[in-house]
């Protein structure tokens, strides 16, 4: 494997949630104490399943792997680092100022900002802090997924730079107390990312149009800031031996070596390592010393494959739509993290609704929608927009400095310019020309597909706070008022469903993002469970051991995780144009 | 020279110019108080939730603050004695305090302050 040649310090694997991060990074890790190199495993993903590949509890102290000598492990929890780092801010003033005024603290200090921050804290610790990882070759970071790990790269760049900007006064920048002090760390921090003798930036992605795309924007964003040394990783290849047995197989096939073929250019020169498609779970040592070993993949044979179950049989997406539609009108958003083909079901759902002479807006706010090749037409009754960040954050900047900035004078305007330079300024912004969209919904459906988890999640903490303030002032004046919130947080006029993969890590970030919804006064309605193998025929044995291992997933969904759902089957075309995606949504029972 | 301390009612960030709407009062004083550093004034800001013990610290800050809660603020100390409670101070004000290096009229008009409306972004929508 060309990634793990001459490993330097550091090695960051990166990428999507679902891509198989975690398994590479264990099974890296593995191969370097096999080379007589000691090894720290840090995980910062907040649904961390490091312990569990090992069969050890982890958590938040450096741990050794008891089965394999120079391995120890770490899972970073921003929960607990957010908590800890609460108490450190609040506690000694409890008792001490009033109870409300505390209280008003912990408020401000419940947000996502503060999780992020803590982590981040405890990430540049490893990467500075000598004594904590002397003992160690090697550090192996199986980051959170690629959108969270991006900001908590940018930060100590940013945060340096507006600190030698002189300002003195980093707006905006998080619940960071005495920032001074922790300059040198994060000037620490980023020499040893920027450092390729040091650090090396593995880049995982599946052999899929959309998290290869993703790959090259993680490249070039990082590659911006300065990590430059980065490799490339294509995990879950589909090999071509599985092929001759069904006609499915030989599309997978087919679809991901077009892709491969046809690879983004800023992916093009980079090293690139292909990893096989494996039956079995990563889970255990064995698997894991045999995924980066054998070159050729361990193809099960029909030996290996329990008792070929029918494809299981589920409600269908237009199931769902049926019931959705009986409303009239509404909002439906599908959430979910990158990559579970939210872009895709979004149009199936619109698509659905439309073809019952439903009046229809899809829109979204993704940056990487590709809305309009999935639709690949026009249908009566529907109509698709787009909310490009840039282009709102842009109009909204204007728009302030316009408004909050007509009576300040030169220097005034331009410290408002470089506070509007925020990172929150482009949720905000999103926000607002999503609320303008959802006030539709009282007429029409307007169907979203929102951008990746934590982006969303940022854009309902936006929405709450809005919503507190509209109240309050409101509130007395016994006018009748109605924020995006409460919208949401209607059933009657509000859908959300949760979209996820039949695998493990997606289930159980799915079933995060659920808690958080329900945490912002939000049930989600439904799940769907996008691109099933065992709602599919099939007869490879590949994919039938694949299939095998989905069922265990589904029935969480079903059972546990939502009140309803609707499987959706692999299929052999991809769902793009009107009628595939009608007949998408009708798959299953 | 006079020694200027603001404490800020909990913003998410350090000038509160952030949130789903932003504060008129929150970006004028923000130009403002860059305005008056560049002119020399010793000016220091707190957040309380960033800095909650520089509030407790403080005898009068905290007396107002069991006196009326977080109404209070933001509270402008001058010297350690209450100037402002319940609103920030104006440029004219900071011209004030300034003193010999410009004085007020000399100085760009600025907006009448209305009282800050509260947290910027209280869901720590921010970052």
């Amino acid at each position: 494997m060309k990634f793990l040649d001459q490993a330097p310090r550091f090695l960051f694997f990166t990428g999507k949630g679902g891509v198989g991060k975690t398994s590479i990074a264990c099974a890296s890790a593995l191969e370097l104490t096999r080379l007589n190199k000691r090894v720290l495993l840090v995980s910062t993903d907040p649904a961390s399943n490091v312990g569990q590949v090992f069969g050890i509890r982890i958590g938040n102290q450096i741990t050794n792997v008891a089965e394999v000598p120079n391995l120890s492990a770490l899972e970073i929890d921003p929960q607990a680092a957010a908590q800890a780092y609460r108490d450190r801010i609040v506690g000694p003033v409890r008792g001490v100022l009033p109870d409300a005024v505390v209280k008003g603290i912990e408020e401000q200090l419940s947000g996502a900002c503060t999780t992020e921050i803590a982590a981040f804290d405890e990430f540049t610790a490893l990467l500075t802090d000598g004594a904590l990882t002397q003992n160690f070759d090697h550090i192996i970071f199986d980051t959170a997924p690629t959108g969270h790990t991006i900001r908590m790269l940018q930060l100590p760049g940013a945060w340096s730079g507006f600190l030698e900007d002189g300002k003195g006064d980093a707006s905006c920048l998080g619940p960071l107390a005495g920032l001074e002090k922790q300059r040198t760390q994060y000037k620490a921090a980023v020499d040893a990312l920027a450092d390729p003798l040091k650090t090396r930036l593995i880049l995982v992605a599946r052999a899929q149009a959309a998290t290869l795309n993703e790959a090259a924007r993680t490249h070039g964003e990082l590659a911006g800031i300065g990590l430059s040394k980065q490799y490339l990783v294509i995990n879950g290849v589909f090999p071509e031996s599985e092929t001759v047995h069904d006609a499915l197989a030989q599309a997978i096939f087919d679809r991901e070596q077009a892709v491969l073929a046809n690879l983004p250019d800023a992916l093009r020169d980079l090293p690139t390592d292909q990893i096989g498609l494996k039956a079995f779970n990563l889970v255990g040592l064995a698997p894991l010393r045999q995924l980066l070993a054998a070159a050729e993949p361990a193809v099960p044979t029909a030996a290996d494959v329990p008792p070929g179950a029918p494809p299981i049989s589920a409600p269908s997406l237009a199931s769902l739509v049926e019931a959705i539609a009986r409303e009239g009108h509404g909002l439906v958003m599908l959430m979910g993290k990158g990559g579970v083909g939210k872009t895709t079901l979004a149009a199936a759902v619109a698509v659905e609704l439309a073809t019952r002479s439903l009046p229809v807006h899809l829109t979204t706010s993704d940056p990487a929608a590709h809305l309009m090749e999935t639709l690949d037409g026009t249908l009566e009754h529907l109509t698709v927009s787009r909310i490009d960040p840039h282009e709102v954050t842009e109009h909204y900047r204007a728009q302030v400095l316009a408004s909050k900035g007509a009576k300040l004078d030169a220097a005034g305007r331009a410290v408002l310019e470089e506070d509007l330079r925020s990172p929150c300024t482009e949720e905000i912004a999103v926000f607002q020309a999503f609320s303008r969209v959802i006030r539709e919904a009282g007429k029409k459906f307007v169907v979203m597909d929102t951008a990746p988890t934590g982006h969303t999640l940022l854009l309902l903490d936006a929405t709450g706070a809005y919503h507190r303030d509209v109240a309050r002032q409101m509130g007395s004046s016994g006018r009748h008022f109605t924020t995006p919130m409460m919208q949401l947080q209607d059933p009657r006029q509000t859908k959300v469903l949760i979209v996820t993969l039949a695998e493990t890590t997606p289930v159980l970030e799915a079933a995060n993002l659920q808690t958080d919804l329900r945490r912002a006064g939000i049930e989600p309605w439904a799940w769907v469970i996008n691109n099933s193998v065992a709602a599919a025929a099939v007869t490879s044995p590949l994919l039938q051991a694949r299939a095998h291992n989905e069922l265990r997933e589904i029935a969480a969904v079903a059972t546990h995780h939502a009140s309803r759902y609707a499987l959706v089957p692999l299929l052999k075309d991809e769902p793009i144009g009107m009628q595939r995606l009608q007949l998408l949504s009708k798959q299953g029972a | 020279m006079k020694k200027v301390q603001v404490f800020d009612p909990a913003l998410c960030c350090s000038s509160g110019v952030c949130g789903t709407d932003v504060d008129q009062a929150l970006v004028t004083f923000s130009a403002d108080v860059d305005w008056a550093q560049q002119n020399g004034l010793q000016i220091e800001r707190f957040n309380l939730a960033q800095q909650p013990m520089a509030f407790a610290d403080s005898a009068v800050v905290k007396g107002l603050l069991e006196r009326s809660g977080e109404a209070a603020l933001p509270i402008t100390l001058v010297d350690g004695e209450v100037a402002f409670a319940g609103r920030y101070p104006t440029r004219d004000d900071l011209g004030r305090w300034l003193g010999a290096v410009a004085s007020a009229s000399e100085l760009p008009a600025a907006d009448p302050q209305a009282a800050p409306s509260g947290n910027c972004c209280s869901g720590g929508a921010c970052c």
